[in-house]
């Protein structure tokens, strides 16, 4: 059930399209340079954006959607959910506005409206109004080479591989987001190295959420247990009071 | 001076507009301070609220009360003090201004009514000083101040009124217009530590007469019986 | 005795001074007010504020279970201080917190939107009820003076103990969570501060920072009251601490050597550097001075070793926080003066606070005497009203509500002239295109070259079609181009600059020159432009929609003039390769070119790229009629 979007960088001739359908169909404002930019093209008007590379490389950037996303671990109000459908989407009546989502994200994608006074997250939500009711999103809709496609996680999956085995050489031998972090519902296909989308060249295989899980599981343990190591420690040195009280009778607790 | 206007009427104003604004919250609650401490320390806690209320109200229309005595100095005042309050609250200019900065906006005076209401606001200015400067009893009681305030509050009225109304060149539309901000700011940010702090101040004036009659109980009534006005308010 | 006084007016004018700062934040938004960006979105605020501010608040817990826990009677003197110092800690941090959060009047969703999952989730919650706990266990303090609030007081002291055994049990849940905060963030963080026990690691820190901010603080005041130091005390607070900070010292290593990471230590970068000044600030220096006895008992040793380990702990706090990403986040960040304004603002309002209630209630065993209660001060005069301020204690009000209401005012007036969207713009100039027949144009400076053939548009559109892409605004130069006016695309653009125009140095005209005489002076009742300069020709210029106040990307601008057309020329012309991409697009980009590009000054114009809807033209073409006679008007 769980959708995903594979982009071919092979097939990009960075046209641009997606960008601009992308704007249109989430009614994004005109975008101006900011100086809180990064330098990848996204921002809080712009939820995917076209990274040239030499070579003619175009590599289109958007949110990885992961299976196990760390933002929406991150939410402390649950703000941001992962759909069944496979989109991270953002509810923005609940949000409070902390950031760390932004902070969590391993691919530094959440942008935040810093120019407004009521300011919100901005990300790719996959289109989740469309895919909803069985609609693709507006940029793998709009691509004129096929370089950006819709389809079910697995399936996606498949073709990658047949396209790597179909064309050997011409791919580097791997699906990027088929396992880093868990998993990702946005892949690549690329024959460059597509590690710089990422703030670790080396993401790993282990889901994100996973390094808090210990630490949150261990949350009522230590809660119980310093209740209980300070009552014991108590006890025993009221104990040893009383004993010590009781040799020399003559010296009377102070009132605390 | 184009930078220098800029200047004045940018971070200058905010600064003297901000002083004016909180100073004169400021001076109102340490009135209300002291009034408290002041009322604890009272001997007689029996306060005439209404009396109070509705003296004060009275000083609010002079016309009722100082027009028996002097019935053009009132009308004088009276005249001087709404040109005074509209004039600047509810130009089109300025209001354009804080429409500009802030955003917000309200109702305006029409071109005709600032006009006029400038030049009597200007006439009765001058009306009063001249009756505060040739009135023996009024010179005998004023101090520095009660001369300048009137002087400084008709500058900007008349650099304003110049920069509004007559046709004049470039250099000395900004001359009259830097001389209009800066004598404002330097309005905004008297007025919390002169007589002008009246303006949040008056409505507590009588509160502050009463007690001071409280120290020691019941004082007020035994100078009434003394005075053979038993039962008159002080 | 003027310490006090001294130092409460200078805490007055830093409060109002961020009082002026923080109403800016609250009206123009984080943008306008911080330095913070997409990949910093964690400043100062949460690393000093609220992670520093949490881990100072630490002493309320520490010193709770030393005297009702272990039974440590000799610390009865520094128990309120404590509880004080970390409810109002505690108080500054949620303070702190409405000024970073973006939608601070959100705050309490956590109560009722609940991700379990979420460390910052379990933060948030301890956080309340620790505050709550707090305040309970502190009311007994100042009910103490009202005697009908007596019963409520006994309660409260009836289940003293259970609150202090609560505060305990929840100071540390979220003192290590603050920790577990970041291990969400292996990528992010440097592998220095980056450990699985980092929660570990973030208590025993707050354990020894709460021990030292409890002697530092007690320290303070008493030199502010001038009473006697608390040397004895203290001394026993330093042995103590010594302990924990060799656990802390052992824990650290030992991760560092597990993880490998001790080559990175001593690597030389940036990192490292703060990483050793860390250790030997907030642990190995006050363990030398703690532990020999001469040095422990000495006051000044007390004031320096107290200092480094606050310092130090809340540095690291500050480093885990935010610091030690920037170099892989890639990003540079430094407060604005705005951000650290609002910061001491927010501790000096504690502070001030603080020192009411110090004064105020039975805090010490013994109530400092109030410098301003003193019987036989002389009344102070003042000068503006002319007038004797009565008692002392009025007259230092007046002092103090004078710095707030003048510091507030100079912060008012620093507060930026810019207007919230005009905020944050970067400066890009713009440029012309160059060559003359053929033009040149390099929108985007990245040598994505566009070539235009000038003299091939005159000779088919014809000679008079100039303003079909020509603004003709300027007088002289009816055919000008945009970069003419709009040297900075993003930025507004004044195109009938009234300073000159009214200046001596400028046009230098008479105000009824354009204004008609008797009416309000306003654009609506001036002359036209065409009035005075008849060459303007406003009825033939097109203008590229008037979108908010800035103009669009030179990129933008161009795709929208040149497609919009080709597409209309297309249909008529029945030439449909008129509206494919590479029918201008022909200069190639230059490998060798692109590897030398800049990419943060290239990309933001080649992503804002909004191609134009064809539909949506035709209809702005028959519309802009309208425009243009709104423009005239």
């Amino acid at each position: 059930m769980s959708k995903a979007i594979l982009t071919d960088i092979t097939k990009c001739i960075g046209c641009l399209k997606c960008v601009s359908a992308c704007k249109e169909t989430n009614n994004l404002e005109m975008d101006v340079p900011r100086i809180w930019q990064k330098n990848d093209g996204l921002s809080a008007e712009n939820w995917t954006s076209i990274i040239q590379k030499p070579g003619n490389h175009f590599i289109r950037k958007q949110c990885r959607h992961c299976l196990e996303p760390a933002c929406v671990t991150a939410c402390p109000v649950g703000a941001l959910q992962k759909t069944n459908e496979g989109a991270v989407v953002y509810d923005s009546d609940k949000c409070l506005g902390c950031r760390y989502c932004m902070m969590a994200c391993p691919y530094g994608i959440p942008r935040y409206d810093w120019d407004q006074s009521v300011p919100y997250v901005r990300k790719c939500i996959l289109c989740f109004d469309k895919i909803k009711n069985g609609d693709q999103p507006a940029c793998t809709k709009i691509c004129p080479e096929g370089a950006t496609i819709f389809g079910d996680r697995n399936e996606l999956l498949k073709i990658a591989h047949n396209r790597i085995a179909e064309n050997p050489g011409k791919y580097i031998n791997k699906v990027w987001g088929e396992n880093e972090i868990g998993g990702t519902s946005v892949l690549y296909l690329s024959d460059i190295d597509l590690s710089f989308l990422s703030y670790n060249t080396h993401l790993g295989n282990k889901p994100l959420p996973e390094t808090t899980e210990p630490a949150m599981k261990s949350v009522p343990f230590a809660f119980v247990g310093m209740g209980g190591f300070m009552l014991g420690l108590n006890w025993i040195i009221r104990r040893r009071m009383e004993l010590s009280k009781n040799q020399n009778e003559d010296r009377g607790n102070k009132d605390e | 001076m184009e930078s220098w206007l800029e200047f004045a009427k940018g971070p200058l104003f905010r600064l003297t507009f901000a002083i004016m604004l909180l100073g004169l919250i400021r001076i109102f609650m340490l009135d209300i301070w002291g009034i408290y401490k002041a009322y604890r320390k009272a001997g007689d806690k029996n306060m005439p609220w209404k009396l109070v209320l509705s003296r004060g109200l009275e000083w609010f229309f002079p016309v009722n009360r100082v027009a028996r005595n002097r019935p053009f100095y009132s009308t004088f005042s009276t005249l001087f003090h709404i040109g005074l309050l509209v004039v600047p609250i509810f130009l089109y200019a300025h209001v354009k201004q804080w429409e500009k900065s802030i955003g917000i906006s309200w109702i305006t005076l029409p071109f005709d009514w600032a006009y006029w209401l400038t030049i009597s606001t200007i006439v009765f200015a001058i009306a009063l000083l001249m009756g505060r400067m040739f009135n023996k009893s009024s010179s005998f009681l004023s101090r520095k101040q009660d001369y300048l305030w009137p002087i400084l509050l008709l500058i900007p009225f008349i650099t304003g009124f110049v920069c509004a109304h007559l046709n004049v060149n470039p250099t000395y539309y900004q001359f009259f217009m830097l001389m209009h901000v800066l004598s404002g700011n330097l309005i905004f940010i008297l007025i919390p530590f002169t007589k002008i702090a009246h303006c949040v101040l008056m409505p507590l004036s009588q509160v502050v007469c009463t007690i001071a009659w409280k120290f020691p109980p019941e004082t007020d009534e035994a100078v009434c019986s003394t005075l053979n006005k038993k039962g008159a308010a002080v | 005795m003027n310490r006090v006084q001294n130092t409460k007016i200078i805490l007055w004018l830093i409060t109002g001074f961020a009082a002026a700062v923080g109403l800016n934040r609250f009206i123009f938004g984080l943008g306008a007010t911080t330095n913070l960006t997409d990949s910093t979105p964690w400043g100062l605020w949460i690393g000093f504020d609220v992670m520093g501010g949490v881990a100072l608040a630490a002493g309320g817990f520490v010193m709770t279970a030393i005297f009702y826990i272990m039974k440590r009677e000799e610390f009865h003197p520094l128990v309120k201080p404590a509880v004080l110092t970390a409810f109002l800690g505690y108080m500054a941090v949620i303070l702190g917190l409405l000024f970073d959060l973006g939608l601070p009047w959100n705050i309490w969703h956590m109560i009722i939107f609940w991700n379990p999952h979420s460390p910052l989730f379990e933060v948030g919650w301890c956080v309340m009820l620790y505050s709550a706990v707090l305040l309970l266990e502190f009311s007994p303090v100042p009910l103490e003076k009202y005697s009908r609030y007596a019963k409520i007081r006994n309660f409260l002291m009836k289940f003293r103990f259970v609150f202090v055994l609560l505060g305990i049990m929840l100071s540390t849940l979220h003192q290590s969570s603050l920790g577990s905060l970041f291990l969400i963030m292996p990528f992010k963080l440097h592998p220095l501060w980056y450990s699985n026990i980092l929660p570990i690691q973030f208590f025993l820190s707050a354990v020894a920072l709460g021990l030292m901010m409890v002697a530092f603080e007690s320290l303070a005041s008493h030199w502010l009251y001038k009473r006697k130091p608390e040397t004895s005390l203290v001394e026993k607070l330093g042995k103590t601490v010594v302990w924990v900070l060799s656990i802390y010292l052992i824990v650290k290593i030992i991760d560092i050597l597990a993880a490998g990471e001790i080559t990175i230590v001593l690597n030389g970068s940036w990192e490292s550097f703060v990483f050793i000044s860390e250790i030997f600030i907030s642990i190995i220096f006050p363990i030398i001075i703690f532990s020999v006895p001469k040095m422990r008992r000495n006051i000044k040793a007390q004031w320096i070793g107290s200092f480094m380990v606050v310092f130090g702990m809340v540095f690291n706090r500050i480093n885990v926080g935010g610091l030690t990403m920037l170099s892989i986040t890639g990003d540079s960040y430094t407060p604005s003066w705005m951000e650290i304004t609002i910061s001491l603002g927010v501790v000096s309002a504690a502070a001030l606070v603080f020192l009411f209630v110090i004064e105020h209630f039975n805090i010490w065993d013994l109530k400092p005497q109030d410098p301003e209660s003193l019987p036989h001060t002389a009344p102070s005069f003042d000068y503006s009203s002319h007038a004797w301020l009565g008692t002392p204690d009025a007259a230092s009000l007046t002092k103090f509500s004078l710095a707030f209401v003048l510091s507030f005012a100079v912060g008012m007036a620093l507060m930026p002239e810019k207007k919230l969207h005009g905020k944050g713009i970067e400066e890009i100039t713009v440029s012309r295109a160059s060559g003359i027949e053929r033009l040149l144009i390099n929108g985007n400076k990245d040598d994505n070259l566009v070539e235009f053939p000038h003299k091939e548009h005159i000779a088919r559109l014809g000679e008079d079609q100039c303003a079909q892409c020509h603004h003709l605004t300027l007088p002289r130069f009816i055919e000008n181009s945009c970069w003419e006016c709009h040297t900075n695309m993003y930025k507004p653009v004044d195109y009938f600059k009234h300073n000159w125009h009214a200046s001596s140095s400028g046009a230098n005209i008479k105000c009824d020159n354009c204004h008609v005489e008797g009416v309000q002076r306003e654009s609506k009742s001036a002359k036209n432009c065409v009035d005075c300069h008849p060459k303007y020709d406003f009825n033939n210029a097109r203008f590229i929609g008037s979108q908010k106040y800035f103009a669009i990307s030179y990129t933008d601008a161009f795709h929208q003039l040149c497609v919009s057309c080709h597409f209309i020329k297309a249909d008529e012309l029945n030439k449909q390769n008129l509206t494919e991409c590479k029918s201008c697009h022909k200069v190639k980009i230059h490998d060798q070119v692109a590897e030398n590009l800049k990419w943060k000054t290239t990309l933001p114009h080649f992503n804002s790229v909004i191609l134009p809807n064809i539909e949506k033209e035709k209809n702005q073409s028959e519309m802009s009629k309208d425009e243009k006679e709104n423009i005239n008007n």
